[in-house]
């Protein structure tokens, strides 16, 4: 029985009732990636590892972690020891971590396998994974079209159905985005639920790891995982983590969604407008309840992050500079030299463009124009969210103005029409608010996302919440034809 | 923003940028320097900024001594090194 689309929960049961065994499950799922290597979704597998661990975990018959032997890929930003981490990008081309992520190792603890290291916007800053300096990935649904970003590569993969999830991280959207656009389910959980240590830092009051999976219920499995206090990272939330999984199958009477009265559908696409709108009823006939409200400063969510990422990712990749680890130029006349051939060779040209925005928003004179003014206004975004959430349990939102389009169709003239591909997304990162998007319709073949945004540390209703749906309809279960791959 | 700030900006990044794709950076910048722009007319007079969506006192490690050597892993990345330290071009003559 091939293992391909299968979710978490059912290779679980494949293993547990010996129709297939770790090994025949990690070599079927490297052999995937091989046949679906027109994709791009990897930059780098770790064949023989995984071949090793599969065998290792065979010959122990003592299993009682979910996540065993389960086949999982990683988005190339997080440092994985003696595995080549490159954040796509040229200037870590040749970088071999000396150290692991905090939230991958614990994902390795818990039996899970790392087939490979996938495909994604240079440093995570881009919405299509057309920054990539290892190349465009394919949307799995139509060949030529992006697969959204920045975790472009995780997204792919999992949709493809080569591995049941991988992880990714979300500074603006970059979990969720590619999840709805290539038909999967993707969770950002709060800022600080899950370590960054390891994670190679593009905004760090913004970025956050999360699970991409076929199912909530998966999400969760791996959400449970990852989860936890690291005292290695000082921004990690040393507090309670539930079991994701006990209450995902809450009945969600009664549960109370706002729509928010500042993101005007109207404006989109109909057949994007009338996947809400399904939704809307579909949730309402299992009991949920609508209500509009109002976050008056919401709609400054896209420059208020265009300021505050770029300005943190300036002083984040100062690190680069060609001397510890990375790409160094060749005859370079003198230190300074070095440090800007390094870097000018080094680093893509949307990785250049958030430099230097963030380096004039930080840059004397400016500072407080730019830089403070976005955090003051973040301060009333968060606000915002604070009065809504007292009356209501999650907000629901598409995740994206639209399905995913054609590689070079979009920013190429102007990035900031790139940019409003995060509408719906940035609000929560802004404000380090967990939220997840779940397929709910598709649109000329192509799949729609729906977003949910729960109250701080409330992945448990998100989780709940996007269960029951899946529950009752049958998005998720919609494979790509994969014909032209 | 001027060629003189471009420039300005780049050097202060550590940036270098092709001479052809010069007015394209410049406009760009423009373009999102705008966006960000649009922000003025809020109005935070009484409003703190918040830097960090947690807003807590950073967790401190206990400070326990690690006798860990691992310099030689460190410095396998480095394009050049001895076995001390990273080289780099002459700085002091």
């Amino acid at each position: 029985m091939s293992i391909q689309f299968k979710s978490i929960t059912e290779l679980r049961a494949m293993l547990d009732d010996k129709s297939i065994s770790s090994s025949e499950l990690i070599q079927e799922s490297l052999q995937l990636a091989k046949k679906y290597k027109e994709l791009n979704c990897f930059v780098t597998m770790n064949e023989k590892i995984s071949v090793k661990k599969a065998s290792s975990i065979d010959l122990n018959e003592k299993t009682n972690s979910t996540l065993s032997g389960i086949p999982l890929a990683q988005k190339d930003l997080f440092c994985t020891e003696g595995l080549r981490t490159t954040c796509s990008s040229k200037i870590l081309s040749n970088f071999i971590p000396p150290y692991t992520a905090t939230a991958v190792e614990k994902l390795e603890d818990a039996g899970s396998i790392t087939i490979g290291k996938t495909n994604m916007d240079e440093f995570a800053m881009g919405s299509s994974n057309e920054t990539s300096f290892f190349g465009n990935v394919h949307n799995p649904w139509k060949k030529g079209y992006v697969p959204g970003g920045s975790s472009g590569g995780s997204a792919a993969a999992v949709s493809a159905g080569i591995v049941p999830a991988a992880t990714g991280t979300d500074t603006g959207g970059s979990i969720r985005q590619p999840a709805a656009h290539c038909g999967i389910t993707g969770l950002k959980p709060t800022y600080g639920r899950v370590s960054r240590w390891g994670m190679i830092a593009f905004a760090s009051s913004l970025d956050q790891a999360g699970p991409l999976a076929r199912t909530a219920e998966d999400c969760a499995i791996l959400l449970n995982a990852m989860s936890g206090h690291d005292s290695k990272d000082t921004t990690s939330l040393n507090s309670n983590v539930p079991d994701f999984l006990e209450n995902i199958n809450q009945p969600i009477d009664g549960l109370k969604i706002g729509i928010i009265k500042e993101f005007d559908i109207s404006d989109l696409d109909t057949d994007v407008q009338a996947c809400f709108e399904d939704s809307k009823k579909n949730y309402e006939s299992l009991g949920a309840q609508f209500v509009e409200v109002s976050l008056p400063n919401i709609s400054a969510s896209v420059p208020t992050y265009y300021s505050i990422a770029p300005a943190e990712c300036s002083s984040n990749l100062s690190r680069f500079d060609g001397v510890r680890f990375g790409h160094r130029a060749e005859n370079t006349n003198d230190l300074n030299d070095l440090y800007i051939k390094s870097r000018s060779e080094g680093f893509g040209d949307e990785v250049k463009r958030r430099i230097l925005i963030g380096t004039y928003a930080l840059s004397a004179g400016y500072y407080d124009a730019y830089y403070k003014k976005a955090q003051q206004v973040r301060r009333l975004i968060k606000n915002d969210f604070d009065d809504v959430f007292k009356s209501v349990d999650l907000l629901m939102t598409p995740t994206s103005p639209n399905t995913a389009f054609k590689f070079g169709s979009k920013g190429t003239q102007n990035p900031v029409e790139l940019y409003l591909e995060d509408l719906f997304t940035i609000s929560s990162n802004l404000a380090g608010l967990p939220a997840i998007s779940i397929p709910h319709g598709q649109v000329n073949s192509l799949p729609v996302g729906l977003q949910l945004i729960g109250n701080f540390l409330r992945e448990d209703q998100l989780l709940n919440a996007s269960h029951i749906f899946q529950k009752n309809s049958d998005f998720h279960l919609a494979k790509p034809n994969l014909e032209d791959f | 923003m001027d060629q003189e700030t471009v420039r300005t900006i780049c050097y202060l990044a550590r940036l270098e940028i092709d001479e052809e794709k010069s007015e394209k950076i410049q406009n760009d910048l423009e373009t999102i320097i705008e966006l960000i722009g649009s922000l003025q007319n809020i109005d935070t007079s009484d409003t703190e900024p918040l830097f960090s969506p947690l807003e807590m006192t950073a967790f401190k490690h206990e400070d326990i001594e690690n006798s860990d050597n691992r310099k030689d892993k460190f410095l396998e990345n480095a394009a050049a090194s001895n076995e001390d330290y990273f080289l780099v071009p002459r700085v002091v003559e």
